[in-house]
């Protein structure tokens, strides 16, 4: 038994042990947390003073303690940016339920609180290593989720250029796949092109959870290191949240997202964005003469083939707050996007005509039902079909250069390769999530994530093709086990188990005759099974320094696009390819400091172990004209990041943030090779390995009149130069490396009437620095934005 | 007679190898290639076998001892894969861009014998490229979709500038209902021959066929690159393989072809012709009826997958390790295609991962061997294989990565 499977199965006996002991019999104390305005505040900790009971409210501010023994008692309400309250209470012999108004403290400061963080904390305060993102407070900045996510410590986004390009988020030090995405705990595998990370705006989000390594159980799924979850606003409330922004490259983008709550329940959503630009920032190439094929060095060009646009709406109708369903919404998702295709995998090559188009038809249901059959146990039941489809058009036999001159060839042909391939891949994801608490100390959760890929192909080009007729089938079920031990408000602990199961329907060719041009096809199913777990706790060593522990054997089962390919990335399928696991462990602490009542302080640091192997890593086909993906080899990662914020008073808050990891190739052999590989323990290339935020918000509160306020703020961006190859191989003066980057953003917001109505002013990356990332692929030149929105919102009791 | 007539070819190849190794040093003075003090200095590219790294361009003087490492040393490259040819005493290095455009970066050697960077320029990704008089010829040819139109550029290696193009039907050319898909070019006389396979192309078994056992030479004037006529046989299947040579122009000027009769369909092989070498006579553009050299039959039953002349005759041969098949690791043999022989590489390694025989061709300074390098789970080596013995001498030993090509230059 190694050490790790000894350690996890120690912690899981001894919660088992000390977990049945408390035993009551009393009433219960409910009761809800709301602000002065009346919107209620989610997570608030409720604690019963002279007895070990404490707990933390839902996120509708509900909160019940049960078995509580008639008598007199203190509750002490803390919320994070609220004054904390205590109230005297008497219980009876029958249930009773209090409501608690907490004044909001941001312009006392009496607490130590940060300015900049909020309700997003509580997400901080869980076992796992984890940064919320509190998504209201970019609400008025024109970013898209991606770039809200390259502010948080230990995580890079990397695109491939401007609105709408492709981007890949890569937490310490896994990418692409490897990381999962979830929005509102449901798998955003394969929703398309048309909703993305890249293209849905901020404002949709309330909070973005940042999982590093040990991904939590309600987490459903598989991912190797790390998880990000998306969190949309659930309360029931009416509100109405509409922007729209213009700036640079003819960029132009709304937003509406507008609910309503009646009395009753009845609960209508709608959510609709769009996005648009030109993308013709600058860019310095060395242009091609199509003629005789000599470089003009370093030219200054625009962009001129990158348009982007995409339009989603979003629409949910149904109940909240009925006794046989807290929440039960049908939606509809629909959306399209249309990008043209610049340039190939590096800035070599370019294109004119080449484009991309997909959408997302995807109808969907949320149930959410507590106390069902008995106080405790919670349900909560999702599932979503997508029937859109993806398609690339390339059939314009034509080659470009960089001055966007052509020169066009006859017959029938592309500048890539000639294809109208269209494929639709039936995914389908269900979600069941069963949570049951037993006493104030024990939790007890079930989750099973189900998904389902039937793709289907064709080409208006090659009609005939056999090769589209064949099965590309995977049906993939996660299924996890946890146990949640909350021994007093200081130290909790989790445990969990997952079994991931995947099934592959696929065939092979084969000439049945041996005779020329006989063909047939033999169809397989692969199944694959495989057991994880991990443990996740976390300790207060004073109330406002936190510890926390985790670790966890977690699996990645290949993604459909991996085992049958997508030809439109230029990505062959490998149906071999076998499910990857890395052991994860982190470390982590958090302490919050104030001194003089208006200076606060707060820190964040987390250390990080990652041992993976069968690595799944993309290598070049046998004819080299695609990619595709390999198990290899052994990779492990130390790193270490950390956050530093201060703020003083309500005027002035600033923060920085760095990350450093040391990645390494532990593969010793390479595969056929007897002999040491020549970058064994090498750092992994083409990956940065040092990086950083600063930022600064200057609040001039009550500008003008009461009620405005102006914020002007500042970021930094710092990428430290990192090797495109492995380091030790070639000559230093030869070697191909990402130059040490830099990126200044400023912003400027004005707020009218409490937020009702916004004006926002950015430019983006003000010194018009040269910006890379992979294969050195140039981001957009200074771009300046100015967003418009409008705010409103009614909550209901 | 017959005496005499030897001895006038004897001396007809004297003549020739001198003259042509005399004219190559000439050439290399005049244009743009580093200046040749008569020194040699050798170009060893090799791979990490890394994902979307090219390989790394080692320089050294002496190819027969000690050993050579990436670590540290040697040219990183932009790009992913890249090939090579060497012509007018440049070093030209082409990026395959998977159907995009390419950079081609041409190196020289300075008067100290430092490999630099002398232009780059930009080209079409190309599976056939071959020196043809004072150009290099590569050919783009299209393997499925609607698109048959194969396209030939005539690259000046002086001045690396693309000079001229010509296109192709690959449809027209093949006239069977598939599309014809050149497997290389060479220079014979003042004419390049262009050995094709017959593809389908479908989409589904592009590189199978209907057509296992016919052979096709398509012969193009230059520097027109007009099509005069396409030669066939029906004894062997098609010459070289899909981006390898399979033509070579001996000293006398006649050109022998080999064909591995590995032609497949869904991935089986259908060819029931023997892998053989067959002969086009100097001056003539007809495949040579009385000349047929049995190389399946001769080596016991093994295939040929690629070749490499040496000279006079005397060719290095990679076979496909099981017999009867295209399939097994490589073995390495010589064979001379005047008398008809066939030997076994002697004191070459037992198992060979891959080797650079395909599309790099390397003679000796006395012209009697082969340098190639090989491959093996246990390292890289270059050897020395003389092409009358057979014999293999292991030289200088590649560390940190693959051998891809071994060339040279004057200096």
């Amino acid at each position: 038994m190694t050490t790790h499977k000894f350690l996890f199965f120690s912690i899981f006996f001894l919660f088992s042990l000390v977990s049945f002991s408390q035993q009551n019999q009393g009433v219960s104390v409910s009761g809800q947390v709301i602000e002065n305005s009346g919107q209620t505040i989610p997570y608030a900790s409720v604690a019963i003073e002279k007895t070990d009971l404490s707990m933390i409210a839902d996120e509708n501010g509900k909160f019940v303690f049960k078995n509580i023994t008639p008598g007199k008692y203190t509750l002490k309400i803390t919320a994070i940016g609220f004054a904390t309250q205590k109230k005297h209470v008497e219980v009876s012999d029958r249930d009773s339920n209090f409501s608690f108004q907490l004044e909001s403290e941001l312009n006392e400061l009496e607490n130590i609180t940060v300015l900049g963080r909020s309700q997003t904390d509580k997400v901080n305060k869980q076992s796992y290593s984890v940064t919320a993102i509190d998504a209201k407070k970019l609400h008025n900045s024109t970013l898209d989720l991606a770039h809200a996510l390259d502010r948080v410590s230990g995580v890079r986004v990397r695109e491939a250029g401007g609105v709408g390009s492709r981007s890949e988020l890569s937490i310490n030090g896994f990418q692409g796949n490897q990381v999962k995405v979830f929005i509102d705990g449901v798998p955003m595998d394969n929703f398309g092109s048309s909703f993305q990370m890249n293209n849905i705006p901020i404002n949709l989000a309330d909070r973005v959870e940042v999982y590093k390594g040990v991904v939590p159980i309600w987490l459903g799924g598989d991912a190797l290191g790390g998880a990000v979850n998306i969190v949309t606003n659930s309360k029931p409330r009416t509100f109405v949240d509409a922007s729209y922004s213009f700036g640079s490259f003819n960029t132009h983008r709304s937003s509406i997202n507008a609910g309503y709550t009646s009395k009753s329940g009845f609960t209508t959503e709608i959510n609709a964005f769009q996005n648009y630009s030109d993308n013709n920032y600058w860019v310095n190439v060395d242009v091609a003469d199509l003629n005789t094929g000599a470089y003009f060095p370093n030219q200054r060009v625009k962009r001129f083939h990158d348009k982007y646009r995409n339009e989603t709406v979003i629409v949910n109708i149904g109940l909240t707050g009925k006794k046989y369903a807290d929440k039960l919404l049908f939606g509809f998702t629909a959306g399209e996007n249309k990008a043209d295709i610049q340039t190939g995998a590096r800035m070599v090559s370019v294109f004119g005509q080449v484009y991309r188009k997909g959408n997302i038809l995807m109808p969907t249901l949320k149930y959410q039902v507590k106390d069902l059959f008995t106080k405790g146990l919670n349900l909560n039941l999702t599932g979503n079909f997508n029937f859109g489809e993806e398609q690339n058009v390339d059939t314009v036999y034509r080659r470009y250069n960089w001055f966007g001159d052509y020169r066009e060839y006859a017959g029938l042909g592309g500048e890539r390769s000639r294809t109208l391939r269209k494929f639709k891949n039936n995914n389908g994801v269900t979600t069941a999530n069963a949570t049951y608490a037993l006493g104030e100390r024990h939790s007890f959760m079930l989750n099973n994530t189900f998904t389902t890929f039937d793709r289907k192909e064709s080409d208006e080009l090659v009609p005939e093709s056999l090769v589209y007729k064949q099965p590309k089938k995977t049906q993939k079920n996660v299924l996890g086990m946890g146990y949640k031990f909350d021994y007093n408000e200081k130290w909790s602990t989790s445990v969990f188990l997952k079994d991931y199961s995947l099934k592959t329907t696929y065939s092979r060719s084969y000439n049945p005759s041996g005779n020329a041009g006989d063909i047939a096809y033999q169809q397989y199913v692969d199944h694959t099974t495989t057991t994880g777990y991990g443990a996740a706790t976390s300790y207060y060593l004073r109330h406002n320094l936190q510890l926390k522990a985790s670790f966890e054997k977690s699996y990645r089962l290949p993604t459909p696009e991996e085992i049958f390919g997508n030809v439109n990335d230029n990505l062959e399928g490998n149906l071999a390819l076998k499910p990857e696991t890395s052991n994860n462990f982190n470390v982590g602490a958090s302490y919050q400091t104030s001194f003089n009542k208006v200076n606060a302080l707060s820190f964040d640091v987390n250390l990080l172990h990652r041992n993976a192997t069968d690595f799944i890593r993309p290598t070049l086909n046998n004819n080299q004209t695609m990619t595709t993906n390999v198990n290899q080899g052994k990779v492990t990662n130390y790193g270490i990041d950390g956050e530093i914020r201060y703020s003083y008073k309500t005027r002035f808050t600033a923060g920085l943030n760095a990350t450093y990891q040391n990645i390494r190739n532990m593969t010793e052999y390479e595969p056929n090779q007897n002999y040491v590989s020549p970058f064994y323990k090498d750092r992994v290339p083409n990956m940065p390995f040092l990086f950083g935020n600063a930022d600064a918000t200057v609040f001039f509160n009550d500008l003008i009149k009461k009620g405005n306020n102006l914020s002007v703020g500042y970021n930094l961006l710092y990428v430290h130069t990192y090797y495109l190859s492995w380091p030790s191989m070639g000559s230093k003066d030869s070697k191909l490396e990402i130059p040490q980057q830099f990126s200044h953003d400023i912003n400027a917001v004005y707020t009218l009437a409490n937020g009702k109505y916004n004006i926002a002013l950015e430019c983006k990356n003000l010194l018009d620095n040269k910006l890379y990332d992979n294969f050195s692929l140039q981001k957009p030149s200074r771009a300046f934005y100015i967003k418009f929105r409008y705010f409103f919102t009614k909550s209901h009791n | 007679m017959k005496k005499n007539s030897k001895l006038a070819l004897l001396a007809l190849v004297a003549f020739t190898t001198f003259s042509c190794s005399s004219d190559s040093d000439k050439s290399g003075n005049e244009t743009g290639g580093g200046v040749d003090t008569g020194k040699t200095k050798y170009i060893i590219t090799a791979t990490t076998g890394a994902a979307g790294i090219a390989d790394y361009l080692l320089t050294t003087d002496d190819i027969s001892k000690g050993s050579i490492t990436t670590t540290g040393n040697g040219i990183e490259q932009d790009g992913s894969y890249r090939y090579y040819i060497t012509a007018q005493n440049n070093f030209f290095s082409l990026l395959y861009g998977q159907g995009n455009p390419g950079a081609v970066t041409t190196y020289n050697l300075t008067t100290e014998g430092k490999l630099v960077k002398k232009s780059d320029f930009q080209a079409e990704t190309v599976h056939v490229f071959a020196a043809v008089n004072k150009d290099i010829l590569t050919i783009k040819v299209p393997r499925s979709g609607a698109a048959s139109i194969a396209s030939m550029y005539k690259i000046d290696a002086e001045k690396s500038l693309i000079t001229g193009e010509a296109q192709q039907d690959t449809k027209k050319l093949a006239g069977n209902g598939e599309r014809a898909f050149f497997t290389w070019a060479t220079q014979v006389g003042d004419k390049v021959f262009m050995p094709y396979m017959s593809i389908k192309g479908d989409g589904v078994d592009n590189f199978g066929t209907v057509n296992p056992d016919s052979t096709w030479v398509a012969v193009y004037n230059y520097p027109e690159l007009k099509l005069e006529k396409v030669i066939k046989d029906n004894r062997t299947s098609y010459l070289g393989a899909y981006f390898t040579n399979g033509l070579y122009q001996d000293e006398n000027g006649d050109a022998y072809g080999f064909s591995s009769a590995a032609a497949t369909s869904n991935s089986v092989l259908t060819s029931t012709k023997p892998s053989a070498v067959v002969k086009i006579k100097k001056g003539t553009t007809e495949f040579d009826k009385t000349y047929f050299f049995n190389v399946e039959e001769k080596s016991g039953g093994y295939k040929i997958a690629s070749s490499s002349y040496i000279s006079k005759g005397k060719v290095l041969l990679q076979m496909y390790g099981t017999p009867g098949t295209n399939k097994g690791a490589a073995k390495l043999a010589v064979a001379d295609v005047y008398a008809q022989t066939f030997t076994w590489v002697k004191d070459a390694p037992l198992e060979i991962s891959f080797t650079t025989v395909n599309r790099y061709n390397l003679v000796s300074e006395d012209g009697n061997s082969a340098v190639v390098g090989i491959n093996t789970p246990e390292g890289n080596w270059i050897y020395t294989i003389n092409g009358t013995t057979g014999v293999a001498t292991k030289g200088m030993k590649v560390e940190g990565g693959q051998i891809t090509a071994i060339a040279k230059l004057k200096y």
